[in-house]
């Protein structure tokens, strides 16, 4: 009988510092774990706790595993604490995946700010795989300032693809920092992006302030409901509908979600919350 | 059949003293005080001397709910070993057999299954008794229960005077009642036993629906699910937010989880937690979707008559009326859906 709290332990093997407040812990797992991008992990850090991450690497590897993760609370400050070599726990994965058979031959848009861009890095790479099976790709990433941005060393890479555009934005540029992309928050590189909206597939993940106003921009640009996938952030405790802390209204945004269509959960109370 | 009490305690006595029956814990209720007739669960151990005087396996539920027994207030559930240990549990009652049934659905099922609480269902024998009275804040009826139990015990035991009227309702059960057979007499069933174990179920269903009278219920709680949150802060304006009702009630099962991890074995503790807490769905970062006492006091409201509605098909009260019992401030949960649902 399967244990659902069963851990898989790993061992930090690189550090990524992406930007002050967000890492990038690349794990060696001692047992490969298959999971679907998308869906998410519980990383612990033994004796301290353990907190939900999705994963930031491809789903076509599954014996190492990258999760980027910002300082923000009592776990995250220990994750920030830790070194190469460390041990960590991995349970999962669980959860709902984003529907790649969806996004085939379709111009795919992908919208995230802050940390919220480590799905879709997931995602993003997940999709590289076969690139081809995309007739395009949009990735608008934002973030607060040009040092908050992250993945920095990839994005010349992720620019050499013909069908993939990626473009970034930053809130504010403070004195002394250089930046020659776009300034103002992400939605702003909507008008940028030139988009086909008509049965097209849209993914957000940010800050809650940033899905919420990113998914009522893609709605006044024409996208449907049912083409807007959102990657739901909610206290996962146990991971698999037991502990109950995640549930928006009859969903669990562990087992139903974290990713969502925008139809499915738009009657929920506080979903952006 | 029918099984003189006498007799049967009789056959629990050798159960404690000599070991009958290779039981590791025998559970039943017992009077919590002298002063009122409050019931706990206790646990009486294998070879200690049994007193009779204090059990009362026939009047109403316990203060605290069987799920105590099935799903730990605090249990390791990483590395999951768990010692044998056979139980058997006695004067379970019907409010708390259908919670049970609910646990059931929430912790075994086709997505996972809670290796604890499948080891405590697995290895326990339940005997479950009628009501034959009530306490104040008894509510089953209006929650589609009966003050007795049809289903999910292994045996149920009817009073009537002396005797017994004994209802086996599972294989575990069958096999409990040849055992008892070897040492005490069980007869077959009795008409006028039955017939006064009948009219005794019907007395108490009317002791029930006389006292929860002035209590309203809709057929599917819609007033209630589409109240507007006004109409919430009303009714939770003396709540405290202390989280007692939700670690009473027989279907609460809300878990934190603790890494314990000192060694190289990962250890995972789950303890119970409470929807009714400010920090309860807060995550990193302070974002929390119910911030306000209304919203939190709402959540569990809308947990038992809708969202558990969705997703185990049933209502998640058994109307044992324990949260109204425990709660600081006095307030009745009969009395709330019943305002809310008008």
């Amino acid at each position: 009988m399967h244990n659902p709290y069963e851990v898989i332990p790993g061992k930090i093997y690189d550090i990524i510092q992406e930007s002050p407040l967000i890492r990038t812990l690349r794990i060696n797992l001692e047992k490969p774990i298959s999971f679907k991008t998308g869906q998410f992990i519980e990383l612990s850090i033994p004796g301290i706790g353990e907190g939900p991450f999705t994963p930031s690497s491809s789903h076509y590897i599954s014996e190492t595993m990258d999760v980027t993760i910002m300082k923000t609370g009592f776990v995250t400050e220990y994750v920030h604490k830790a070194k190469v070599g460390d041990r960590v726990g991995i349970r999962g994965p669980f959860g709902s995946r984003y529907p790649l058979e969806k996004f085939e031959c379709k111009d795919l848009l992908i919208l995230g700010g802050g940390c919220g861009l480590a799905p879709l890095r997931s995602l993003f790479l997940t999709l590289l795989h076969d690139v081809e099976k995309y007739k395009s790709i949009t990735f608008l990433a934002g973030a607060k300032t040009p040092q908050d941005c992250i993945y920095k060393d990839e994005v010349t890479n992720w620019r050499k693809y013909d069908n993939v555009k990626f473009l970034r934005a930053v809130d504010v540029v403070p004195d002394g920092e250089k930046w020659d992309e776009e300034v103002g928050v992400v939605t702003v590189l909507l008008k940028k992006a030139k988009i086909n909206t008509a049965k097209n597939p849209a993914v957000v993940c940010g800050p809650p302030i940033m899905m919420k106003y990113g998914t009522m921009d893609l709605l006044k640009m024409g996208y449907k409901e049912e083409n807007l996938y959102l990657s739901m952030e909610k206290k996962m405790y146990c991971g698999f509908g037991q502990c109950r802390h995640c549930v928006m209204g009859k969903y669990y945004a562990c087992k139903d979600g974290p990713v969502f269509t925008y139809d499915q959960i738009k009657n929920e109370e506080a979903i952006w919350d | 059949m029918i099984v003189k009490v006498a007799d049967f305690f009789t056959f629990l006595n050798r159960c404690f003293s000599e070991g009958v029956g290779k039981f590791d814990e025998i559970i039943l209720p017992v009077k919590s005080s002298k002063e009122n007739n409050n019931l706990h669960f206790a646990s009486i151990k294998k070879g200690a001397r049994f007193d009779f005087e204090t059990v009362q396996l026939d009047t109403y539920r316990t203060i605290d709910p069987v799920k105590v027994l099935y799903y730990l207030s605090r249990e390791k559930v990483l590395p999951a070993h768990y010692p044998p240990k056979r139980r058997l549990i006695i004067g379970v009652k019907s409010c708390d057999l259908r919670a049970l049934e609910i646990l059931d659905k929430a912790m075994i099922n086709n997505e996972f299954v809670d290796q604890a609480y499948k080891h405590w269902r697995d290895n326990a024998i339940i005997i479950s008794t009628d009501c034959l009275s009530i306490t104040n804040t008894c509510h089953c009826t209006l929650t589609g229960g009966k003050p007795y139990s049809e289903s999910g015990f292994d045996i149920n035991l009817s009073k009537s005077f002396y005797n017994y009227h004994l209802t086996v309702g599972s294989q575990k059960g069958e096999e409990l009642v040849e055992f008892m057979k070897k040492s005490i007499t069980i007869e077959d069933d009795k008409p006028d036993i039955l017939k006064n174990v009948a009219n005794q179920r019907q007395e108490v269903i009317e002791l029930l629906n006389k006292q929860n009278e002035e209590y309203f219920r809709s057929e599917d709680y819609s007033g209630l699910i589409n109240s507007k949150l006004s109409k919430w802060e009303t009714y939770s304006r003396e709540c405290v937010g202390c989280g007692g009702c939700t670690n009473i009630c027989p279907t609460c099962y809300c878990l934190i989880l603790n890494d314990e991890t000192k060694s190289e074995q990962f250890v995972k503790v789950r303890s119970y937690d409470s929807c009714q807490l400010n920090g309860y769905a807060r995550v990193a970062g302070g974002g929390t979707p119910r911030p306000k006492m209304a919203e939190r006091f709402r959540n569990r409201y809308m947990c038992k008559f809708s969202y558990m509605k969705s997703n185990f098909n049933t209502i998640g009260c058994t109307g044992c009326g324990r949260c109204t019992d425990v709660c600081p401030a006095k307030i009745d949960f009969r009395r709330t859906v019943s305002y809310l649902d008008k």
